[in-house]
């Protein structure tokens, strides 16, 4: 009985900070105040009908799907060749892929604003792209090649053994079978590459904006309101994102 | 023993160029035969299983097939069906997708494949499975689906790798009955790898029992089981009594055991054995208690001191000792009066229940 009291406390106490933008989203006040005086719907409509908010959320997709696809592009393959083959220097490999979760974001940050000022990338959609892609290269790494242990090889055996050749065999039994793990990695990468502000800081620009980098300069200048409405945004496009990570591996483990 | 419709030449595998998992294998097995590759872990049987089905490349020694190389062929060039230990069904298909999936790889008209998926499937009654997905289905029931995609495109011969060693006991032995009727029916030739003697003996036309990646003896299962052509053959399986001993140059059909002296055996068996030393082995069902009158029937006898008593309720292990050696006997049927802890007893056997393996 204590050990659920105490875990709904801390619950509360790591949740309430955010759920606190949900109301003053809906809130009439010229500027952040608790608790609000009057609930509209103003904001949204401000948030939804300028460009002002519109671009940057827009550069913010974009961004995370082409950093999305560079990570895969980058990881899919390096997982295989990690888990299935031995070589030298496995660890320092594996010491390599992880190092951008390690290095603090704002020392990344200073190297990609010199790295692409000499590319001329900075600025541009391309730029954070190809940091925001390297960023996650960790993360959708481990979720990755967990999965790829866990999968018998034994599948693709038998389907050779049943008259597979090399692709079919990928196509018809590895890949649906590795597909859920795919996609979470997948989404981790994603939300990383949406959520991540510091690197956007230093290397988006005006060109390529990206709404966290928004929201901190929004907050510095004028303290908006609308930030209040992104916040809730983004909180729920996250959850949904968990969520579905979730239903997937709960599908992947033959829940149902 | 007709023709050779697998035959595998001084098959030999290595992984790191020094030791060898699997050390020269000479097999010939006949078209329908169901041979049993038995032996302790990593005594070479699955890698021996692995190079046939063409996923692990030999080192040296060639794998024929109805007198065609198999050497060069790629394993989904073969037509050869694999069933495993972890079951290996696909997780995305539903069981009628699993069996029809080798048809679908060798493009088989859908109408056909329809058709010989049904088949498939009543003969391993699971017919009605036909649409559940194999996370929905019982480890046995898992296991029929694997052997129905092994067997749906008629292979020339199917591995088996452990396929009963998930599941548990009475499961087992019931699958075993149906493994035998599934043969029988589709008179398919079967390879099958376990370490478990049971199975070997009640499924096998013949079983070949490997040690050290070697064949020790390759023999029927009660030829195996009471000619084993090894000690290790003999240990490995079935309970045992092992004596050393020396074949009497003197004496005819004499052999003295050390320790326990002189004791007579078949004098056919005496004369096969060309060398002195020898090891003897008596099976435990084989020693009886001893009385005044029979000693024609049993002239071998020891006096065994009665340590452990075993009921199995339909027959009684006794394990004891004679002159320090360990003894073991089964007596058939309920625990006789004279046998108790403790107990001295006078045992025997006869001529014929010795077996003589020849030590080098």
């Amino acid at each position: 009985m204590l050990v659920v009291v105490v875990a709904l406390v801390v619950a509360l106490f790591l949740v309430a900070p955010i759920l606190i933008v949900v109301p003053m989203s809906f809130s009439t006040a010229i500027s952040f105040q608790f608790p609000p005086p009057g609930y509209w719907l103003g904001y949204y409509v401000r948030y939804f009908t300028g460009t002002e908010w519109l671009e940057p959320t827009l550069n913010s997709v974009v961004i995370a799907l082409g950093a999305t696809g560079l990570t895969m592009a980058l990881v899919v393959p390096a997982s295989f060749g990690y888990v299935r083959f031995r070589f030298r220097g496995k660890s320092f490999v594996n010491l390599l892929i992880m190092a951008p979760l390690v290095v603090p974001h704002v020392v990344s940050a200073l190297a990609y604003y010199g790295f692409l000022a000499r590319l001329r990338l900075n600025g541009t959609h391309l730029g954070v792209i190809v940091a925001h892609g390297v960023l996650a290269v960790p993360l959708a790494f481990l979720v990755i090649t967990a999965t790829l242990k866990g999968f018998d090889r034994n599948l693709e055996r038998a389907a050779m053994s049943s008259g597979a050749g090399p692709l079919a065999t990928f196509f018809h039994v590895t890949l649906p079978v590795l597909r859920p793990g795919m996609l979470v990695g997948a989404l981790f990468a994603f939300l990383s590459s949406f959520n991540e502000a510091v690197v956007a800081l230093f290397i988006a620009g005006r060109g390529a904006a990206t709404l966290p980098k928004k929201m901190y300069e929004s907050i510095r200048l004028e303290s908006d309101p609308v930030i209040a409405v992104v916040s809730t945004l983004l909180v729920t496009t996250v959850a949904i994102g968990v969520l579905v990570s979730v239903l997937a591996r709960g599908r992947e483990s033959g829940a149902a | 023993m007709g023709a050779a419709y697998l035959k595998l030449t001084g098959l030999v595998k290595s992984y790191d160029g020094r030791t060898n998992a699997v050390d020269g294998i000479d097999l010939d097995v006949a078209r329908g035969e169901f041979v049993t590759l038995l032996g302790p872990s990593g005594s070479g049987k699955t890698t021996t299983l692995m190079m046939i089905a063409g996923f692990e490349e030999p080192t040296r020694g060639s794998i024929e097939l109805d007198g065609e190389d198999l050497g060069r062929r790629k394993p989904y060039e073969r037509n050869i069906g694999v069933v495993f230990q972890s079951y290996a069904l696909f997780p995305h298909m539903t069981v009628a997708k699993n069996v029809a999936f080798p048809l679908r790889m060798r493009r088989f008209p859908a109408a056909r494949q329809a058709s010989r998926v049904r088949e498939i499937l009543d003969l391993v009654e699971l017919g009605s499975f036909a649409d559940k997905y194999p996370r929905e289905l019982s480890g046995g029931q898992q296991q029929r689906v694997a052997l129905a995609r092994g067997l749906v495109f008629n292979p020339d011969v199917l591995l088996l790798d452990e396929p009963l060693g998930a599941l548990d006991k009475s499961l087992r032995e019931q699958m075993q009955v149906e493994l035998k009727r599934i043969h029988r029916e589709v008179g398919v030739t079967m390879l099958y790898v376990t370490h478990d003697q049971t199975e070997a003996m009640t499924m096998s036309d013949r079983i070949a029992v490997f040690n050290g990646g070697a064949l020790e003896q390759v023999a029927p299962p009660l030829e195996v089981y009471h000619r084993p052509r090894t000690r290790f053959v003999g240990e490995f399986i079935g309970d045992s009594n092992f004596f050393s001993g020396r074949r009497d140059g003197e004496r005819p059909g004499l052999v003295l055991l050390d320790g326990i002296g002189a004791h007579r055996v078949a004098r056919a068996a005496w004369d096969e054995i060309a060398g002195s030393t020898v090891d003897v082995l008596i099976r435990p069902e084989r020693i009886q208690l001893a009385g005044e009158g029979d000693e024609a029937r049993l002239p071998n006898r020891v006096s065994m001191k009665v340590g452990v008593i075993v009921n199995y309720g339909d027959s009684v292990l006794v394990i004891g000792e004679t002159d320090g050696h360990p003894l073991r006997m089964r007596i058939a049927g309920a625990q006789p009066d004279a046998i108790r802890e403790g107990a001295t007893v006078t045992v025997g056997w006869g001529p014929a229940d010795a077996h003589l393996i020849r030590r080098d």
